[in-house]
């Protein structure tokens, strides 16, 4: 090890006799590692809540849509079923038709929106439109829609009375109105009074983040007239949310993390003064201004690579406690999980760990600059 | 003199500005020969301190050249004048300077260490050294461990670590009773002797002056200008 290095290493442990450096080591210390604990707890956190938010996408919505490129109803589509269904093997496909429609129940007559889809048997609202309906299980709602029919007394809104069979829970990020689910042909024939079928939407729990890629695959040349939406296209807005979420909340508690850094710049420049006499003495032996600088740099890595270990161990093991407890919980109902989820990702740990150790190794470096900068002598008055 | 150890011409050392400027050295020549012991005397604040750093190669002048062994010192640059302090010059001052960190085997071994030793190498030498000043049993104290008279000796051991040709000497027995003093003194001037080397004492002793090959007498009336 090079002297400057094993003579930072002593200033820091206060291996020798004074300890004054060694008490200002511990507050910086203890300031950077509070820091990226916050910082990996934190993100910990947010990555729990975001995780359970995108499990319960990929539960509740489809994982890959195929509509026309046009906008219009989609031209032989239980061909195009057919086809999809035979190269992606283990996704499953489903013909779906939707449209604008108003619902009434005993709370009122509201608009909603009317989800056709091949693979449901019974009708099902969603809770908000259940709510606003006051309408349960077993109770009929009437369905309004804007098709008119040429009767004698001129044309007339198509209705239905559809019986409620489940009350099911929303996607995340879903608008605001209600949702109306029922099997295809019934809506078929409520919007469009024949087999139209406006999208088909794909699902594979196997892998559902991919599963868009792999339909652009198998359409092959058909591509073109046809559009092909993901997970990620499908709920766009909700995961720029998110993503604005993280970053926002890294700023602001990074933000503890830099004022850590500002007070290790303070103790680095503290040391510098108690030790000036040293300095002057380690240069007038010959040591090199950059080595000066060097033992400085030293002194602010090692703090800073000590915080840095074990904030981010302490960080990482607090929240994997809190999460495999359940420690903190969460009100029944409210939320998809019962206690306060906490992840800890890798990535995420070693981006807040460079992070934190760019900023010490900057923090010591500006008063190692100035340091190395001096000429031995002003070092030397005798006081 | 042919060919000096230290040559100054036309030397000229101030500090501070504008109505604070205090010039110290002004327009000072002076040689010093290979193998002479120097003794630098004058009353406080005559600026030998500041004479001793400009030698050492811890301070610039303000004008004028230094040449030491014959290399003209004003074009190098920092990390060469660091280089040349640790190998070509040893320092003792008034106070012992040695680092409280550091055992008394270890600030011995600091400028091998600084120059680029191994840790083992440099704590061998460093330990042989402090036999030479009488202190081997004194390796593992640290510093505010030791007397007066034996921090002034470990000083003076780690100034010859690296066998410098030069040794500046700054006061080194001002603050210490007149028998450490005598003590100090003596293992330099012997050091000086054994070692070949060029030496610049300044001291207050009068005594100890005259036991040097030559006196010279910073004056002043004739060097300092107070503006
Ligand atoms: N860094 C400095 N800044 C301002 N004045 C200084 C500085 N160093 C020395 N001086 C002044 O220069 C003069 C000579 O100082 P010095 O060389 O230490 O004298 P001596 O060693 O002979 O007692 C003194 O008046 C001192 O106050
Ligand atoms: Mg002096």
């Amino acid at each position: 090890m090079p002297v400057e290095f094993a003579l930072a290493a002593r200033y820091l442990l206060g291996l020798g006799r004074r300890t004054h450096v060694a008490t200002v080591t511990a507050i910086s210390l203890v300031g950077l590692t509070l820091g990226v604990l916050a910082l990996v707890v934190t993100l910990a956190l947010l990555e729990g809540f975001q995780s359970t938010i995108r499990g319960e996408l990929v539960r509740l919505s489809a994982h890959a849509r195929v509509s026309a490129a046009s906008g219009r109803l989609l031209g032989d589509p239980d061909g195009l079923a057919r086809r999809l269904q035979e190269s992606l093997g283990d996704a499953t496909v489903e013909e779906v038709v939707t449209g604008s429609c108003l619902v009434a129940g005993p709370g009122g007559t509201v608009p909603a929106r009317l989800v056709g889809r091949s693979d449901v048997e019974g009708v099902a609202a969603d809770r908000v439109l259940a709510a606003r309906l006051a309408v349960g299980p077993g109770d009929t709602v009437r369905v309004l829609s804007p098709r008119t029919r040429l009767t004698p007394l001129g044309p007339v809104p198509v209705r239905a009375g559809l019986e409620i069979g489940e009350v099911i829970p929303r996607e995340p990020g879903a608008g605001e109105g209600g949702v109306l689910v029922a099997p295809l042909a019934v809506v078929q024939r409520i919007l469009w009074g024949r087999p139209a079928v406006e999208a088909l939407e794909l699902r594979d729990p196997a892998d559902p983040w991919h599963l868009a890629a792999r339909v652009r695959e198998a359409l092959g040349d058909r591509r073109g007239s046809l559009r092909v939406e993901g997970i990620g296209d499908l709920h766009r807005p909700l995961f720029l949310a998110l993503a604005l979420e993280r970053a926002m909340l890294f700023l602001a508690v990074g933000l503890m993390l830099v004022v850590a850094a500002l007070n290790l710049l303070c103790n680095v420049a503290m040391v510098a003064a108690g030790k000036r006499r040293d300095l002057a003495v380690l240069s007038g032996l010959g040591m090199a201004p950059a080595r000066v600088r060097r033992l400085f740099l030293g002194l602010g890595v090692m703090i800073g690579a000590a915080a840095t270990a074990l904030g981010a161990g302490l960080g990482a093991g607090l929240a994997m406690v809190l999460d495999r407890t359940g420690a903190l919980p969460l009100p029944r109902g409210v939320f998809a999980v019962t206690a306060v989820p906490f992840r800890v990702q890798p990535v995420t740990v070693a981006v807040v760990m460079v992070f934190s150790l760019i900023l010490a190794t900057l923090a010591a470096w500006l008063p190692a600059r100035t340091v190395a900068r001096r000429e031995p002598a002003e070092g030397l008055r005798y006081e | 003199m042919s060919d000096p150890m230290v040559r100054l011409e036309g030397v000229c050392k101030g500090y501070g500005e504008g109505e604070r400027r205090v010039e110290v050295l002004r327009d000072l020549d002076m040689e010093i020969g290979r193998g002479e012991m120097v003794a630098v005397v004058g009353p406080s604040g005559v600026g030998k301190s500041t004479l001793l750093h400009l030698i050492g190669l811890l301070d610039r002048p303000d004008a004028g050249s230094i040449e030491l062994d014959g290399v003209p010192v004003a074009s190098l640059g920092p990390a060469e004048r660091a280089a040349l302090r640790n190998r070509l010059i040893g320092f003792v001052f008034q106070f012992h300077y040695l680092l409280d960190e550091l055992d008394a085997r270890d600030n011995v071994a600091l400028p091998l260490r600084i120059g680029g030793r191994s840790r083992r190498e440099a704590r061998e030498r460093a330990g042989a050294l402090l036999e030479r000043v009488g202190l081997s049993g004194r390796a593992h104290h640290y510093p505010d461990e030791l007397s007066g008279g034996e921090q002034q000796r470990v000083a003076v051991a780690r100034a010859l670590a690296m066998g410098p040709g030069i040794l500046l000497a700054d006061e080194p027995t001002g603050n210490l009773d007149r028998e450490s003093a005598e003590k100090v003194f003596s293992l330099i001037r012997e050091l000086h002797l054994k070692e070949g080397l060029t030496s610049v004492i300044v001291t207050h002793n009068e005594g100890l002056a005259s036991r040097c090959d030559r006196v010279v007498r910073l004056d002043p009336a004739s060097t300092v200008t107070h503006v």
